[in-house]
């Protein structure tokens, strides 16, 4: 098996970063679906990052 | 921090969490869908409150049995309504639903389920889970020989064989020997089906097309729909007949992919607790089960599906808990996947019997053809267990041999005696989806 460094922090930091840009972008797309649609799409992945990552931050403390 | 495994877990660091963490987020995840349920769904919020509770009253683990459970017809009644046609189990706007997906109603009326798209993104994660478990990587040519349709059966395995990086070749339209063509034409490396399809895929492969379905190049199998690939005599033959892993899962409608069978093959499947809750309940009494190797009933809950939450739902699906598995997961082993269904588990003659037990001798036997079927009727007030099968062809004139071997094993694994009809081999039915070779005629 493969073992990893790696900052989960860092990781769960960027997850909601990333997210908060998104639904910025939906904020300022005036409403165009091309952007919108998109980023639902985007904003559903980001949900499956905070599952997989974000939601455990707490527990491994 | 340093994580074992990346190579080996789709997530290693959830798969391989403590148990005292996974509860820990376990129960705060329960703890959210049931305050989602409440506050969004006139469904929920009305058996909750015709029981009495409120979500506040779930404090600690132990509180968690006193959130009722929620049954399939609770959907029915509170669906086929506006908004049309998810009704009062609807939690999100109509225009937030991108999804739509039924059960199969065998048992009347089915159920309808809405997921958008962020439940859907999770439905496909869950058998990423699955997947990635049982070796399926970007190398893989997957070869789906299935029709998708209103049913959710494959959808999520599509979907998540490209989330995982694999090829994907739907084969939803063509017969089963086209099927089989297809495959060697694109040396498909991978399958998806029900244990029965598979198998009658071989038989196909070997009586229509002469060729060997052990030469096409598969090397693994995910199995579903159907108990056979825990069944330790139909894993053998599927693997026999391809050449090739055999891999269980479990899922269903409301519940999605929560449950995978890893290379390993620890004779059970891991049930994924980092996105749903299990509990095993006493079958009469309710009460949770913890201890392995007795039967129970599942109760499901799914953590992060939000247009129509599973909380708490009684799946009438029967297993028990097995041991830790090799592989390293921390995520519990539900020992031989699925054992039946509440309503397919009876009473025979006074013996609590399970149809799935046949299916292991009758698959034992080498001589045997894979399709069986199985009647109980009633003779005045006699219980009538009558069992049908095939001889292979190259066995036709083994019936004196086989028959006390077939009569000695039922008598040891089911403790009843059947009445065994001989049938012509291929005139059984064949079934592409789930087999109903257990008929109880005395309902």
């Amino acid at each position: 098996m493969i073992t990893v460094d790696v900052d989960l922090k860092e990781m769960g930091q960027i997850i909601a970063d990333i997210k908060q840009k998104v639904e910025r972008l939906m904020e300022i797309s005036g409403g165009m679906q091309c952007v919108d649609r998109n980023c639902d799409r985007i904003l559903a992945s980001i949900k499956m990052l905070e599952i997989n990552i974000s939601d455990v931050l707490e527990f491994l403390e | 921090m340093l994580v074992k495994g990346v190579d080996a877990y789709w997530n290693p660091i959830l798969e391989t969490l403590p148990r005292e963490k996974l509860r820990a987020l376990q129960l705060k995840k329960f703890k959210r869908i049931v305050e989602w349920g409440y506050e969004k769904s006139k469904l929920y919020r009305r058996i909750y409150d015709e029981a009495g509770f409120h979500p506040n009253d779930v404090k600690t683990w132990e509180d968690i049995s006193k959130v009722p459970t929620i049954q399939k017809k609770d959907y029915i009644t509170a669906q086929a309504k506006e908004p049309w046609p998810y009704g009062d189990s609807l939690c999100v706007p109509l225009e937030k639903v991108t999804e739509y997906h039924q059960t199969s109603g065998t048992t009347g009326q089915p159920v309808y389920q809405p997921d958008t798209w962020q439940d859907w993104e999770l439905l496909n994660e869950m058998w990423a889970y699955i997947l990635w478990a049982q070796g399926f990587r970007n190398t893989d040519r997957v070869f789906i020989p299935f029709g998708y349709n209103v049913f959710i059966a494959y959808w999520e395995g599509h979907y998540a064989a490209e989330k995982v990086g694999c090829e994907v070749v739907p084969g939803g339209i063509l017969g089963t020997e086209e099927r089989l063509l297809k495959i060697k034409e694109l040396r498909a490396t991978a399958l998806m089906g029900t244990p029965t399809y598979i198998l009658n895929m071989a038989e196909t492969c070997r009586n229509k097309l002469n060729m060997d379905p052990r030469e096409l190049g598969i090397k693994r199998i995910l199995c579903a729909g159907e108990p056979g690939a825990n069944v330790p005599a139909t894993k053998k033959r599927l693997e026999e007949a391809w050449n090739a892993k055999v891999y269980d899962h479990v899922g269903g409608t409301e519940g999605g992919g929560w449950s995978y069978e890893c290379i390993y093959q620890p004779g059970g499947v891991h049930v994924n607790e980092a996105l749903v809750m299990l509990e095993l309940v006493d079958i009469e009494t309710g009460e949770p089960i913890e201890e392995p190797n007795k039967l129970g009933k599942i109760i499901l809950t799914v953590f992060d599906r939000f247009a129509q939450p599973t909380i708490r739902f009684d799946s009438k699906d029967v297993s028990m808990w097995g041991e830790a598995c090799e592989c390293g997961r921390t995520f519990r082993v539900l020992k031989g996947g699925i054992h039946g269904r509440i309503d397919h588990i009876t009473k025979v003659k006074g013996v609590l019997f399970s149809p799935v037990s046949v299916e292991e001798v009758v698959r034992s036997i080498p001589q045997l053809g894979d399709e069986y079927e199985l009647i109980v009727s009633k003779k005045g007030d006699a219980d009538v267990l009558t069992l049908k099968v095939e001889l292979l062809p190259e066995a036709a004139g083994a019936r004196e041999t086989v028959h006390p071997e077939l009569v000695r094993q039922l008598r040891l694994k089911t403790n009843l005696a059947y009445n065994i009809e001989y049938h012509e081999f291929g005139s059984l039915p064949r079934y592409e989806i789930k087999a109903k070779r257990f008929k109880d005629l005395r309902k």
